[in-house]
């Protein structure tokens, strides 16, 4: 999964934003400096980025800058977490996850009044996989643990859902740049964390 | 370690402390900190060492400071001499005696008025010198206003306006019409710029205006340019 890289320049013209966006944007942490790659070209120096990630966020950037200020948008994409917590009611009614997920997940952590934003993230996970179709209710129930279980000591990555010969596993990987699996073993589905964060926290704003 | 916020923490002799929570935090004399402070004002008339980090509302520096650790405050001020040697984040900070600084800097405004080096990132708002400085890494700002009193170097300048002016005055006008004042850099970026006493491997902008000068390998631009005769550009291209 080598990733197509766009440079600056072109960046630029393609999305039509000025240098003083693009270093503003850098400040606000809107960009995170790991996308920032130098390369030495022809010219010199020259600074990349990876397309598809930068392309998507700028188009994010831009169309949620409308209704929110550059800072309140730096919260939704910064990778902490907010110390907010929310009531059942609440959850339903931002349409983070329906009644049915919600009740699986109390299944398995009793009685709970309050949801943390970690705990929302893992009920907003397990409502999109749901929802979609691709898994069933008992490897939901797997999802969460490992969610449960790991989540506090990766905060990004993916998750992946395999399957192979009918029986399924899953787990999260912290930073993935190639991952090769057995032919027999398919993947069902994976998951960007990060992506369902930004998705869960432009939820709750 | 005491929660108790009021206390002081004063050396003005020589002295030692580990550090720990405080309402003034002064050193006067010959002190050393072992440990972190956490404090409202932190001040250094005499010789300070801090083996720690240091969190305030306001830090002020007038004798020399040796920081070994990093600084979170409102405001700073370094009136005589100072060493940080990790990361410093501020609202705003002032540096008119000298300040380096060996990780990245970040403010809302930056003024130098003396001489400033900073190993890493220099991020702010408003950033203004009139003095030197060195910056390691990116200099990122809203609004740089840079007039050069000396040789000034930083690996990349990049913001929305950038305007950068050579100052010469009284009898310093014969010995820097020699060695002229410089900024050296490899990159500049941003919307507007003005730039005089330039040398850098590229400019790209907007609206760019070269001023005398300056000696710039590629200049690439969209809008308009204008290019002083005392400047050498090798090479121009229009986006």
């Amino acid at each position: 999964m080598s990733e197509e890289l766009i440079s600056k320049k072109d960046l630029l013209e393609l999305t039509n934003i000025s240098y003083g966006q693009l270093y503003r944007w850098k400040r606000k942490n809107l960009i995170p400096e790991e996308w920032f790659i130098r390369k030495s070209t022809f010219t010199g120096q020259e600074t990349f980025f990876p397309k598809e990630k930068i392309l998507e966020r700028i188009e994010k950037i831009q169309t949620m800058k409308e209704n929110l200020s550059l800072d309140e948008l730096a919260d939704v994409f910064s990778p902490n977490l907010s110390e907010l917590s929310l009531e059942e009611e609440e959850i339903i009614q931002k349409g983070i996850a329906s009644q049915p997920v919600l009740n699986i997940f109390k299944e398995l952590n009793q009685e709970m009044k309050k949801f943390s934003f970690e705990q929302m993230l893992s009920i907003y996970i397990l409502e999109k996989l749901l929802r979609s179709g691709d898994i069933n209710l008992d490897e939901g129930k797997m999802v969460l643990h490992v969610m449960n279980d790991y989540y506090h000591s990766i905060k990004s990555g993916e998750l992946f859902f395999i399957r192979k010969l009918g029986i399924s596993s899953c787990f999260v990987v912290s930073s993935v740049d190639d991952i090769y699996f057995e032919k027999s073993t398919k993947i069902v589905t994976r998951v960007s964390l990060t992506n369902c964060m930004e998705e869960l926290k432009s939820k709750l704003l | 370690m005491n929660m108790n916020k009021n206390r002081d923490l004063i050396i003005n002799g020589f002295g030692s402390s580990s550090g720990g929570e405080f309402d003034l935090a002064s050193i006067n004399g010959k002190g050393k900190v072992h440990g972190d402070i956490d404090c409202k004002h932190y001040d250094c008339n005499g010789f300070g060492t801090v083996n720690g980090n240091i969190k305030a509302e306001t830090v002020k520096i007038n004798g020399k400071s040796t920081i070994n650790g990093n600084v979170d405050a409102d405001s700073i001020t370094i009136d005589g001499h100072s060493s940080m040697s990790g990361e410093v984040n501020t609202e705003k900070i002032r540096i008119s005696g000298s300040g380096s600084i060996g990780g990245s800097l970040r403010g809302e405004h930056i003024k130098i008025n003396g001489k400033a080096s900073i190993g890493g990132d220099c991020e702010a708002e408003e950033f203004d010198s009139e003095g030197l400085f060195t910056i390691g890494g990116l200099l990122n700002a809203e609004n740089i206003d840079i007039l050069l009193y000396g040789d000034c170097k930083a690996k990349e300048i990049g913001g929305q306006t950038i305007r950068i002016k050579q100052r010469i005055h009284g009898f310093m006008k014969i010995v820097k019409s020699i060695y002229p004042t410089r900024l050296v850099t490899d990159v500049i970026e941003g919307d507007d710029l003005y730039l005089e006493g330039v040398k850098a491997k590229i400019i790209r902008g907007n609206n760019v205006t070269i001023g005398k000068n300056c000696e710039i390998d590629l200049l690439e631009y969209k809008g308009a340019i204008e290019v002083d005769k005392t400047s050498k550009v090798m090479k121009t291209n229009q986006l």
